[in-house]
């Protein structure tokens, strides 16, 4: 049982590396910088990095460098910089041995400890403010359980390949010890909600992770918006982030809320439990209420996971580097919210069906909302975002669908495979954008600039390829066990709405990740019938396409080749390949986290008509994109497109992701900004006019009694004696009516 | 038959009188004569209350009489006093208007 | 009506007619003149009240130098000519009215009303023994060093009047530069 209480080891100790970073090594690395580099020292450098300053000429002939201060450089890191590194890195990787010795040894393939109880082990508990005998009782608890085990495995995993990573990513930047600072924060945030025991301390989890990515997607301070390719600024991305987060927590808040005022505790046991402070108990003639609490406690998960209406962020948050949105917008922060609803599930079983429905609806409306957008994006990430906004989606109708037999089964492990493949997806992209940085000396995102990568970047094709098939549900990658069978799933429980939307969703998943990987990798004239190398188009290459130049574009100087990342990125990318392939085959992941419920059977699934008909969907989509794209060829399919006035708007409005970041600028100019500014006016006019005002009236008091003093004595003595006949007076009226 | 209240009465009309001239007159000397008027009407007051006063041991103590002659010496050098300021004052300002003596105002 | 109270009111109305004459009159040497009356008519009625001291100490004090000063000060303080316009009323006599009216009215009203006062007839019988005289009494009232007197206020007064003298002085000396 030592195992299980000593994985308070896991849950602290990234906390334990954000420390020493934060206090120690960056420290360490800020003060061994050197003061000031001569001009010499920065032509040395210059010339033996691989990164080329793109001089551009100013309006008066000038040289500026742009990228400079978007994206400040070092010569070479410093030790303390690269310990930084080390220090994550091999903090997490002990982390990463444990929990896999914790998985192995619960689902009986290691023997090291006893069973794990089904109910799961307290490893930490610290009474913050407990009130004997009354109502509250803070307590900050983290337990354990195979629900737990499971994610965390996940997390310290998919954390220490990007990790590892970003060595390669990072390398030569200025904020280095900062970026591992931050993600050390982050994990160790997520693992607190991992590990959480209670709705406090997942909120505390929940809050930080808000935090970690706030400060992560915002880590190039200076960088500038680029309004021509509809790029926000990333401290602008940031803060949108946060703030769609909060507006989401607020649901989340008010269903704790409810649930604390009618059961009195937070924690998830309890309130699951059959006790007296259990929902079952304290909503038994109200159900209504108890649906409407879970209903906006999944509210919180709309906007962590990024779901219609609060997804917005989620596009914008790409704006930071690659490794943390492999990270966090696609293998852990954003599947936070899935991972809460699978641990409070019990509480969506015993509130009413209208909650469970809510959640699948709202899964299957994002899915193929993300989708339909994700088809005409040429901004590379901003596929691999809105992908993940529609697997989640799918997470969330499996969630939905999974009811009392199979639990959060089915969502889970969706999550679980989703994030194996979405973050080698990021890794890979990470990797071409890298690569591209480097050839055309410019950050970009944007696929128009790419193409027939395959040829100089053999590894990341591959592993993207791979990657791509996983997500597409292709018979046998790990995605075709999970996505196909939450699919199933919804046809077997009559929810033909669903699977008519899961269906069509899977079909448009497979199209667009398969046109993201020929128009980045291949394209028509490659080998393989188009599916590898193919014509480069480069800065040049944009020039014939039906678009003309880009806007802003200014040309580059100093055009290369690009080229194959180092291994300290591509040998990240080959582990998670193989994990895409192999996670799927863990058929009893369903018993392992919900006891009792049925586990995969190869047999069933391919002997299952329904799989078919997936397999069908995707290859028509796979085949489609196939088509238009490596056989047909991008120029003419644009033509085409161009030129039909139909078409032609559709790839308008999905272009422009519907223009509902237009809306929601809008609503926030006139609604939030308009009445802030009454509110402010209020401010100004009445309470500032009140304070104000009371002393103008004091003032005004001042300079009309003080004519009083008239500085005669006459003047006073009728003061006086106007006093004496005022009492005089009053005496009669006294004496005389009053007896 | 003299009752207290015919001296009380008395000593209250003229009371007023003096303060009527005291707040209405401008001439400072002529102020001065109301205050008198007016510590006469007191004078006037205190002796009759000694008068009529049958409570022994005090009527023997005839303290309204000792108290007018205390008032009078005290008027005395109050008049004295007053009338020196009021030729100061108008030898710096030549006037003995009283409401143009304002220089305590705000 | 016997003796005393027709003095009575015929000093009374002589005295408040005075007195008015005094506020009222438009020339202020004839209010200083009418104050002389007023001074007198109070002494008459200070012989009323068996206060023989005092009335003398009155016409003496009051009557003699007081009104003495008040002429010198008159003379010293000329403006304006004296006989039209050298006392003046100021805007707020009629504030001053009505002060007077009620204060008056409120003072009479107050002793005649009031349950308090503990005698109200007496012919100042009892107030000396018969063989000594209004002089003697106050002498040894305000002297004696044994049985009860004022000598004290008396000590006191004389400080007074020391510091009144000085202090005339000093505010009415001509400043040489």
């Amino acid at each position: 049982m030592g195992l299980y209480y000593d994985s308070w080891l896991i849950l602290f100790s990234p906390l334990f590396a954000f420390v020493v970073i934060v206090f120690g090594t960056r420290m360490w690395d800020l003060f061994s910088r050197p003061v000031k580099a001569t001009a010499a020292q920065i032509e040395e450098a210059h010339e033996e990095s691989d990164i080329h300053y793109m001089e551009k000429e100013g309006p008066h002939g000038e040289e500026e460098t742009l990228e400079e201060d978007e994206d400040p450089q070092v010569p070479y890191l410093t030790m303390g910089a690269k310990v930084s590194g080390y220090v994550a890195i091999v903090i997490m990787a002990l982390a990463c041995l444990y929990s896999w010795m914790l998985l192995l040894n619960t689902t009986g393939v290691l023997s090291i400890a006893p069973p794990l109880p089904t109910a799961g082990v307290t490893i930490f508990s610290y009474n913050w403010f407990v009130q004997s005998g009354g109502l509250v009782s803070y307590i900050v608890a983290f337990h354990i359980d195979t629900l737990a085990i499971a994610m965390m495995t996940v997390v310290t995993s998919v954390s220490l390949l990007v990790y590892f990573y970003s060595q390669g990513y990072m390398q030569n930047s200025a904020g280095y010890a900062r970026f591992y600072a931050y993600l050390t924060l982050f994990t160790f945030s997520m693992l607190d909600i991992v590990f959480a025991q209670n709705f406090l301390v997942i909120f505390i989890g929940w809050e930080l992770v808000g935090l970690s990515s706030y400060l992560l997607i915002g880590f190039w301070i200076n960088k500038a918006a680029r309004p021509a390719e509809d790029r926000p600024s990333p401290a602008t991305a940031s803060i949108e982030a946060f703030i769609a987060n909060r507006v989401g927590d607020v649901g989340f808040i008010i269903g704790i809320m409810i649930l604390f005022a009618n059961t009195g505790t937070f924690d998830f046991a309890t309130l699951a439990g059959s006790g007296a402070h259990g929902v079952a108990h304290a909503f038994a003639g109200n159900l209504g209420l108890l649906t409407l609490a879970m209903i906006l406690v999944f509210c919180g998960a709309i906007g962590k996971s990024a779901q219609f209406p609060l997804y917005v962020w989620l596009p914008s948050a790409m704006e930071g580097p690659t490794p943390v949105s492999a990270l966090i917008h696609a293998a852990t922060m954003v599947a936070a919210g899935v991972y809460m609803v699978a641990r409070t599930y019990p509480l969506y079983l015993a509130a009413g069906p209208q909650a469970l429905l809510f959640v699948a609806w709202i899964g299957a409306f994002t899915a193929i909302f993300a989708a339909t957008v994700a088809l005409t994006q040429y901004d590379l990430k901003r596929i691999l975002a809105f992908s993940t906004i529609s697997q989640l989606g799918y997470m969330f109708v499996g969630l939905g669908v999974g009811g009392s037999l199979y639990g959060p089964g089915p969502g889970m492990f969706h999550l679980f495979t989703h994030a194996f493949f979405k973050a080698l997806l990021f890794l890979c992209a990470g990797s071409v954008l890298h690569a591209m940085h480097h050839a055309l000396h410019r950050e970009t995102q944007d696929m128009r600039y790419m193409g027939g990568l395959a040829r100089f970047m053999p590894i990341t094709a591959v592993t993207f390829l791979v990657a791509t098939l996983a997500i597409s549900g292709f018979p046998l990658f790990s995605g075709f066990y999970s996505k196909d069978s939450i699919i199933g799933l919804t046809f077997d429980r009559g929810d033909y709405g669903l699977y008519i939307v899961t269906l069509v969703t899977a079909g448009m998943t497979a199209f667009y990740m398969l046109r993201a990987y020929i128009l980045t990798f291949a394209g028509k004239g490659g080998s393989f019938g188009g599916l590898w190398g193919g014509p480069y188009r480069g800065a040049a290459g944009v020039a014939g396409q039906p678009w003309g130049r880009l806007e802003g574009d200014q040309g580059v100087a100093h055009e290369q080749e690009p080229h194959e990342s180092p291994p300290t990125m591509t040998i990240p990318l080959i582990l998670l390949a193989i994990a895409s392939i192999v996670a799927g085959y863990w058929f009893g992941f369903y018993g392992y986290i919900w006891p009792g419920a049925p586990a995969l059977n190869l047999g069933d699934i391919l002997t299952d008509w329904k799989t078919w008909v997936g397999v069908v969907v995707a290859f028509i989509g796979l085949g489609w994109a196939y088509y238009l794209y490596a056989v047909v060829g991008w120029a003419k399919v644009g033509q085409v497109v161009y030129n039909n006035p139909t078409l032609n708007f559709l790839h308008r409005v999905t272009l422009h992701r519907f223009y509902i970041s237009e809306l929601y600028a809008l609503i926030i100019r006139y609604g939030v900004l308009g009445l802030s500014h009454v509110e402010a006016a209020f401010d100004t006019y009445v309470v500032d006019g009140i304070v104000n005002g009371v002393a103008a009236a004091v003032r005004g008091a001042g300079r009309d009694l003080r004519h009083v003093e008239t500085g005669r004595v006459q003047s006073y003595m009728v003061g006086f004696f106007g006093g004496v006949a005022l009492l005089a007076v009053l005496v009669f009226v006294l004496v005389t009516f009053v007896k | 038959m003299l009752t207290l209240y015919h001296f009380v009465a008395l000593g209250a009309i003229l009371f007023c009188i003096g303060l009527y001239g005291a707040i209405s007159k401008k001439n400072a000397v002529a102020v001065l004569m109301g205050i008198e008027i007016m510590l006469n009407a007191v004078n006037i007051t205190m002796v009759g209350f000694s008068f009529f006063n049958t409570v022994k041991p005090y009527s023997t103590y005839l303290t309204g009489q000792i108290f007018a002659i205390f008032i009078i010496t005290v008027a005395a050098a109050e008049a004295a006093v007053a009338l020196a300021m009021i030729i100061s004052i108008y030898r710096k300002r030549s006037t003995v208007d009283v409401g143009e003596i304002d220089m305590m105002r705000w | 009506m016997d003796l005393a109270t027709l003095l009575f009111w015929i000093i009374a109305v002589t005295l408040v007619g005075a007195a008015l004459m005094v506020v009222l009159l438009r020339s202020v040497v004839h209010s200083a003149l009418a104050l002389i009356v007023v001074f007198g008519m109070a002494a008459g009625i200070y012989l009323l009240l068996n206060a023989e001291f005092i009335a003398i100490v009155q016409i003496l004090i009051y009557a003699g130098a007081v009104t003495i000063l008040i002429l010198f000060a008159l003379m010293l303080t000329r403006t304006t000519n004296i006989n039209r316009d050298s006392n003046p009323t100021n805007r707020l006599w009629w504030v001053a009215f009505i002060i007077c009216l009620l204060v008056g009215a409120g003072t009479i009203l107050a002793v005649t009303i009031s349950p308090h006062a503990v005698a109200v007839n007496g012919n100042g019988g009892g107030q000396i023994p018969a063989n000594i005289s209004n002089v003697v009494r106050i002498g040894q009232l305000l002297y004696s060093p044994s049985s009860y007197s004022y000598v004290l206020p008396f000590e006191i007064a004389s400080l007074v009047l020391l510091v009144a003298i000085v202090g005339a002085i000093v505010i009415g000396r001509e400043e040489d530069q």
